[in-house]
């Protein structure tokens, strides 16, 4: 399991916005991934974004990697953001639009 | 299948000063939580705060049928006016 966490973790570094999600943002496979999915676009910059049902070790792993039991998981500038609820929450806040426009500025 | 108000006691017996209240049908619930605990912390680190409760209690399943909002006291009363 070691490699899938050097895996995930080079995927999150490289990623200024990377979301771990079931299916993908045109065609998801689960309701809180659709409502992730469907914020993050709405924020209007594209993102990095990996199907974990294509890959049981990722889909295993991501839990294990963001300490987080959920899917999805939403990681900006290296740094788990949160699920679906609090992608929801922000988003509505105005603070999920914020938090992408930081994306890739290293403070 | 699990009842709202087990939800409920968990989290109110597991946070300081909690006013919980969970909505759901047994399959899916929705928690709103109040505590003063929330204080200076942010949404991540709130629902670790609320998953680690319940995680002690529930299995992964029910853990992933819940929604949660987590407000502060202020949070709370400010929603309200």
């Amino acid at each position: 399991m070691a490699d899938i966490q050097d895996t995930i973790r080079e995927q999150v570094e490289n990623n200024d916005i990377i979301l771990y999600m079931k299916g993908t943002p045109q065609f998801p496979q689960c309701g809180f991934s659709m409502r992730a999915a469907q914020a993050l676009s709405g924020c209007g910059r594209e993102f990095a974004y990996v199907n974990v049902l294509d890959d049981q070790d990722v889909r295993e792993g991501i839990k294990q990697f963001g300490n987080w039991p959920t899917i999805p998981q939403l990681y900006i500038n290296g740094e788990l953001v949160g699920g679906c609820d609090i992608i929801m929450e922000m988003y509505e806040s105005g603070e999920l639009q914020k938090a992408v426009d930081g994306a890739g500025q290293e403070a | 299948m699990m009842e709202p108000q087990e939800i409920a006691r968990l989290l109110e017996q597991g946070l300081n000063d909690a006013r919980v209240h969970v909505d759901g049908d047994g399959h899916h619930f929705q928690a709103l939580i109040v505590t003063p605990a929330f204080e200076g912390l942010s949404l991540i680190q709130r629902h670790r705060m609320v998953n680690e409760v319940l995680e002690a209690h529930l299995d992964s399943g029910v853990l992933h049928a819940i929604s949660m909002r987590t407000l502060t006291p202020e949070q709370y009363d400010a929603e309200r006016t």
